[in-house]
C-alpha cells in the first residue's frame, strides 16, 4: 500500500466512518471539518508510529498535514532525509 | 441495545463494529498498557521540558480554562502547588454556571491565591448560540462523537478566547483540565503556530457565522494576531496542554484533593458535570438526535484506562435527568427572543 492509501484508510476508519463522499487527495481536513486540532495530533501520532518518523513541533503546519496529498509529500520528504 | 463487553460504547456509536466476543473496534485498537505507559512517560517528559524552558519568563506562566468543575479545579491545584506556576484562571460564564460552582470558584481561587477573570458574553447571544447549535447541522460527526453540539459551541468559544488572551498577554501555555477520556493522550501537548491556528480558527469562525452571525467575532483572532514577532517567534504562540491525560487520574483522589480547597460537589448539575446547569439538557437533545450519549466516548476511555469500572460507567450513562430541571432549562433558553423558535420539541 502506498503512503496516500494508508493515510486515506486511517482517515476513513477514524474520522469519516466509511462516509468517503468528498474526500479527495487535496481536500483540506480542517476546512472541510473532517478533523480539528485534536484530530490532527491523533493523525500525527499515527504517522510517527506507522512510518517511523518524528514530526517536530515546527512541522505541525497545514502545509504538511492538511490533506492526504500534503501528508504523503511530507512523509516522502522526511523518509528521503 | 448492544453494548461493548469491555467498555461502554453502544452499537449506535459512529463507525463502531464488534468482534465475536462482543468487544468493540475502539477497544481492539486501544494500545496495550505497556505501550500506553511509555507514551505517558514520553508526554510527561515533554511537559517537564516545556516547564523548565518557559516557567518564570513572563508575568503569567499559563492560562487555565477554569470551569469550576472538579477536574479543572484539580488541575489548578496541581499546577499551582506541585509545579509552582504563576497562573491566570479564565472562566467563561455561559449563563448556566451553577450558583454552587460559582461559590466553588470563589473559594478555590481565594484559597490558592489565583488571579481569576470571568467573561460573560451577552445573555441572548449565548442562548441563541446554544439553541441553534441543537438544531443546525454545523458540526461534523467526529466532533459530535465526543460532545454535544451545545458543548462544542461552548468549547469553541472557550478555546478561541484563551488563545486570543494568551497571544495578547504573552502567556506561553494554556492548560485544560480534560479527563483522559476527553483528551486523547496523543494530543495532550500541542505547540501552536500561526498557520495552524489560522486554519483552526477558520473552521470555528464558519460555525459561529452560521449559528450567530458576527456576534462572537470579538472572541476570535484577527489578522494582527497571526503576525510573528521576530524577537520571540518561538514562544508567541502558546502550547496547549492537557495534563490529566498523562498524569494519574482518579475521581476519588480528585474529589479528596479539591475538597481541601473548600470545593463542594454541586447537586444541581447532573451526573456528568460538576459546574454546568445546561449539560443534562444538551445530553438529552444529543441522545434524541444521534442515539448515543455524548459522554459515552469519554467514559469508555476512562473505563479502558482503568479510571472507572465498566459498571460505574454504565450507571453514569444510564442516569436520566429530572424532567422539571429539563423544563426549567428549556424555558431559560427560550427566554432569549431570537432563540425561541429553535427550542420546539426540545426537552420533551
Amino acid at each position: 500500500m502506498n503512503i496516500a492509501t494508508v493515510i486515506r484508510k486511517f482517515i476513513i476508519e477514524n474520522f469519516l466512518f466509511e462516509d468517503t463522499g468528498n474526500l479527495k487527495e487535496d481536500t483540506s481536513f480542517l476546512e472541510s471539518g473532517v478533523m480539528d486540532s485534536t484530530g490532527v495530533l491523533e493523525l500525527v501520532s499515527f504517522i510517527e508510529e506507522t512510518f517511523g518518523i518524528v514530526v517536530e513541533d515546527e512541522d505541525l503546519v497545514p502545509e504538511n498535514l492538511d490533506s492526504i496529498a500534503r501528508i504523503a509529500r511530507y512523509i516522502e520528504k522526511k523518509q528521503e532525509n | 441495545m448492544k453494548i461493548c463487553t469491555t467498555c461502554v460504547l453502544p452499537e449506535t456509536f459512529p463507525g463502531i463494529t464488534f468482534d465475536d466476543q462482543g468487544r468493540c473496534s475502539y477497544c481492539s485498537k486501544h494500545d496495550k498498557t505497556e505501550k500506553r505507559d511509555n507514551q505517558r512517560d514520553r508526554f510527561y517528559a515533554k511537559f517537564q521540558e516545556i516547564l523548565q524552558r518557559l516557567k518564570g519568563k513572563d508575568p503569567y506562566d499559563a492560562l487555565l480554562a477554569y470551569s469550576g468543575g472538579k477536574d479543572s479545579t484539580y488541575t489548578l491545584k496541581l499546577l499551582k502547588e506541585t509545579y509552582g506556576l504563576k497562573l491566570l484562571a479564565i472562566t467563561v460564564d455561559h449563563g448556566f454556571v451553577s450558583p454552587k460552582a460559582v461559590k466553588n470558584i470563589q473559594n478555590v481561587t481565594g484559597r490558592l491565591d489565583i488571579d481569576h477573570c470571568a467573561f460573560r458574553p451577552g445573555t441572548d447571544t449565548l442562548r441563541t448560540l446554544f439553541s441553534r447549535s441543537m438544531v443546525m447541522d454545523v458540526y461534523p460527526i467526529k466532533a459530535l462523537e465526543r460532545a454535544s453540539a451545545i458543548c462544542n459551541s461552548c468549547m469553541n468559544l472557550v478555546k478561541s478566547l484563551l488563545i486570543k488572551i494568551s497571544i495578547e498577554m504573552r502567556v506561553p501555555m494554556i492548560f485544560y483540565g480534560w479527563s483522559p477520556g476527553q483528551a486523547p493522550l496523543r494530543s495532550s501537548v500541542f505547540k501552536t503556530n500561526a498557520a495552524m491556528l489560522r486554519k483552526m480558527q477558520e473552521a470555528v469562525s464558519v460555525s459561529f457565522e452560521k449559528l450567530i452571525g458576527d456576534r462572537l467575532s470579538a472572541y476570535l483572532l484577527k489578522d494582527h494576531h497571526f503576525k510573528t514577532d521576530p524577537s520571540r517567534e518561538s514562544d508567541r504562540f502558546p502550547y496547549i496542554i492537557h495534563p490529566l491525560a498523562f498524569l494519574d487520574y482518579s475521581e476519588e483522589t480528585i474529589l479528596d484533593a479539591v475538597g481541601t480547597l473548600g470545593w463542594i460537589p454541586p447537586e444541581d448539575t447532573g451526573s456528568n458535570s460538576s459546574n454546568c446547569l445546561l449539560n443534562d439538557f444538551a445530553i438529552e437533545m444529543h441522545i434524541k438526535q444521534h442515539r448515543f450519549h455524548p459522554y459515552a466516548f469519554e467514559i469508555a476511555g476512562l473505563v479502558r484506562e482503568g479510571c472507572m469500572t465498566r459498571s460505574e460507567g454504565l450507571e453514569r450513562l444510564s442516569s436520566r435527568p429530572d424532567a422539571a430541571h429539563l423544563d426549567y432549562i428549556k424555558k431559560k433558553l427560550e427566554a432569549g427572543a431570537e432563540s425561541r423558535s429553535f427550542c420546539k420539541g426540545a426537552g420533551k
